[in-house]
């Protein structure tokens, strides 16, 4: 197979956090690794399918809500603390609300609910687990929940 | 630009998620034993807030023998490295007493006068015993010598300005004299790839910072726009100084500013411009004044040139030349001036000698010689790694010379291997340098022999076959007609 060269166009984001979510190769790596993780619990677990797609997208959304929504800063301290108080997903592309990134990153979990409601053919307690996950994941990436913290949850002291 | 094949990008995201996922379950391990253990706090809040210091703990320390290796000579073509050992993973590093003797492709000792000079040092001496090593001052109060008049005088002269500002250490002068030039109603505007001490400066002066796009002038000209017409934020009042950023040579990339396009788009818009020369001045140009040789820009035309003495000329310390009347301006403003101790005179000694050097004042052919030395060892050996198939950044020309490693594990792969085989490089990583785009940063001098430039591409050759880095199909080798003496 001929090596097919993409082309690392530099951003003007300063922030190191994020900016590598603007190279070649991001989405493409991001549905291989959910894919690879079905497999993998497949594999372990040997269950059915339904409920391995269940077991993906419920850790898909532990993981992704742990490191996109709760998570604040950086892991540097480079750029001396001016994002400290911001979560990645604010972060991202300066606050720029309804990218193509964030575009995306809000239509990888419903696609995940379609699939993993479809294969356990939308039985309870999935269903009940699988819409939870998709509606908390996707109302924090409204863009009128930027920089909002209800109630006080992870807001700073 | 940099093209990356698109397995390389795929697998470098994948290396990178699993050593942070590696370092996430070894932090969570380790508050769970900690819970249990002591609080040696007392008390007191921590040092680190939250996850600050986590690629420090869980991504340099594993690599951490590839970097601050001590040395043990001066910086010239082959040095001592001290080797370290460590018992516990490389958490912590203990030197030896046991010391290589290693090919120098990392120092930035582009004219070759990091060692001892038959010109210089002598000069040098005489001064330090004249002068004392330090002025023990700073300028205003009694640390201005006669030395540092003539320094000024001869950088002025050098670099094609009226005058001279001359400061103790390269970094301080950028980040003291950026806020003292804007203030708060002030517009900068600086390439994305530019140097810490240029964004430290730019944050210090309080002044409204925005980006453009690496070395993309017609971007430059887009922001520019943009900004001119909106104004100030908020009040949206017309902007009271306008500068843009640039580098001569940016030393992660070895790229070339874009200087014409650059100064003809802020003659336009009546910004101003400051020029970076740390790694051009005296590396490139025909007489080795900087990018303005090279790229035929008129000085006068880039309102403020600054420069450090760290690279070409084997000193330390850093320069602002401009008009007499900013020079007199800051001479009275600027807190590296009125604050900060002097350049210590044998340093500037070794500044002054060393330009007389380069223009051949001292009566002989070596400061010409150093300069075609480092031009033919730089385009020999950018050419050489490029037939040998390596993905290497940087223009013709420029002394710096990045190798693209891309994915984490060949950075102390490649560093540890070449170490092994008696060449030292320099790798660079995240967050110096963005998250996929790794490299090892070759810098050649006119201190390295054709010799040494062939050795240390057998070296990189066999290393880069090793550690699997070379992304582009090398150039088959010509095959040379052979005469059969029958």
């Amino acid at each position: 197979m001929a090596k097919l060269y993409v082309q690392a166009v530099p951003t003007t984001d300063l922030n190191r956090n994020t900016e590598w979510f603007t190279y070649p190769g991001v989405w493409t790596i991001y549905i291989l690794i959910l894919f690879f993780s079905w497999l993998v619990v497949l594999s372990v677990f040997g269950c059915s399918p339904g409920m391995a797609w269940t077991i993906v997208h419920l850790s898909h959304f532990v993981v992704t809500y742990q490191f996109f929504h709760w998570k604040k800063g950086t892991p540097f301290a480079e750029d001396q603390g001016v994002y400290n108080r911001l979560t990645w997903w604010e972060q991202i592309e300066n606050g720029k609300q309804l990218t193509r990134n964030r575009k995306f990153l809000t239509v990888v979990p419903v696609v995940l609910y379609l699939i993993a409601s479809h294969t356990t053919d939308y039985q309870h307690p999935m269903l009940f687990f699988n819409t939870l996950a998709v509606f908390i994941l996707v109302v924090a990436k409204f863009p009128h929940m930027h920089k909002v913290r209800i109630f006080g949850i992870n807001a700073d002291q | 630009m940099i093209k990356i094949p698109y397995l390389t990008a795929l697998t470098t995201l994948f290396s990178y998620g699993l050593l942070f996922v590696f370092g996430q379950l070894r932090d969570f391990f380790r508050k769970i034993i900690d819970w249990w253990s002591h609080n040696k706090l007392q008390g007191y809040a921590p040092i680190c807030l939250g996850l600050e210091d986590f690629y420090i703990r869980r991504l340099y320390l594993r690599i951490q023998d590839c970097f601050n290796r001590p040395i043990s000579s001066p910086p010239d073509a082959w040095f001592d490295v001290v080797e370290r050992i460590s018992n516990d993973y490389n958490k912590t590093l203990k030197r030896t007493t046991k010391v290589s003797r290693c090919l120098n492709l990392g120092s930035y000792n582009y004219l070759g006068f990091a060692s001892a000079d038959e010109y210089c040092t002598p000069r040098v001496i005489e001064s330090l015993k004249r002068f004392s090593p330090s002025t023990c001052s700073t300028r205003v109060d009694g640390g201005t010598t006669v030395l540092h008049a003539e320094l000024e005088e001869c950088v002025a002269n050098f670099v094609g300005k009226p005058a001279a500002l001359v400061f103790g250490m390269g970094y301080v002068t950028n980040s003291a004299i950026l806020p003292v030039i804007t203030g708060k109603g002030g517009l900068i505007i600086s390439d994305s790839l530019n140097h810490n001490s240029i964004v430290n400066g730019a944050r210090g002066s309080r002044a409204t910072v925005r980006v453009f796009q690496h070395n993309t002038p017609h971007h430059l000209e887009k922001v520019l726009r943009e900004q001119i017409a909106e104004g100030q934020p908020r009040t949206h009042r017309p902007w009271k100084k306008i500068f843009v950023v640039v580098e001569g040579i940016y030393s992660m990339e070895g790229e070339l500013c874009k200087l014409p396009e650059i100064v003809a788009i802020c003659k336009k818009y009546k910004a101003f411009v400051y020029l970076d020369e740390a790694h051009s001045i005296g590396a490139v140009g025909q007489t080795g004044r900087g990018v303005c040789e090279l790229l035929g820009v008129d000085t006068a035309d880039v309102d403020i040139m600054m420069g450090t003495f760290t690279k070409s000329f084997g000193s330390c310390g850093g320069y602002i030349a401009g008009s007499k009347e900013l020079i007199k301006y800051l001479k009275y403003t600027c807190p590296a001036h009125l604050y900060a101790t002097s350049i210590s005179p044998p340093s500037a000694q070794q500044i002054i000698s060393s330009i007389k050097v380069i223009l051949g004042e001292d009566g002989s052919k070596r400061g010409a010689q150093k300069l075609a030395r480092i031009r033919d060892n730089g385009n020999f050996f950018r050419a050489e790694l490029q037939k040998m198939g390596f993905e290497v950044l940087g223009d013709n020309d420029s002394p710096v010379m990045p190798i693209m490693l891309y994915n984490p594990s060949k950075i102390p792969a490649f560093s540890r291997e070449c170490l092994k085989r008696n060449v030292a490089v320099v790798t660079v990583a995240f967050p110096a340098t963005p998250l996929l785009l790794a490299r090892a940063r070759i810098c050649v001098s006119a201190a390295h022999s054709r010799e040494d430039l062939i050795k240390a591409l057998e070296v990189i050759s066999t290393v880069g076959d090793l550690v699997g880095i070379k992304y582009f199909p090398a150039e088959p080798e010509k095959q040379e007609s052979r005469i059969k003496f029958e």
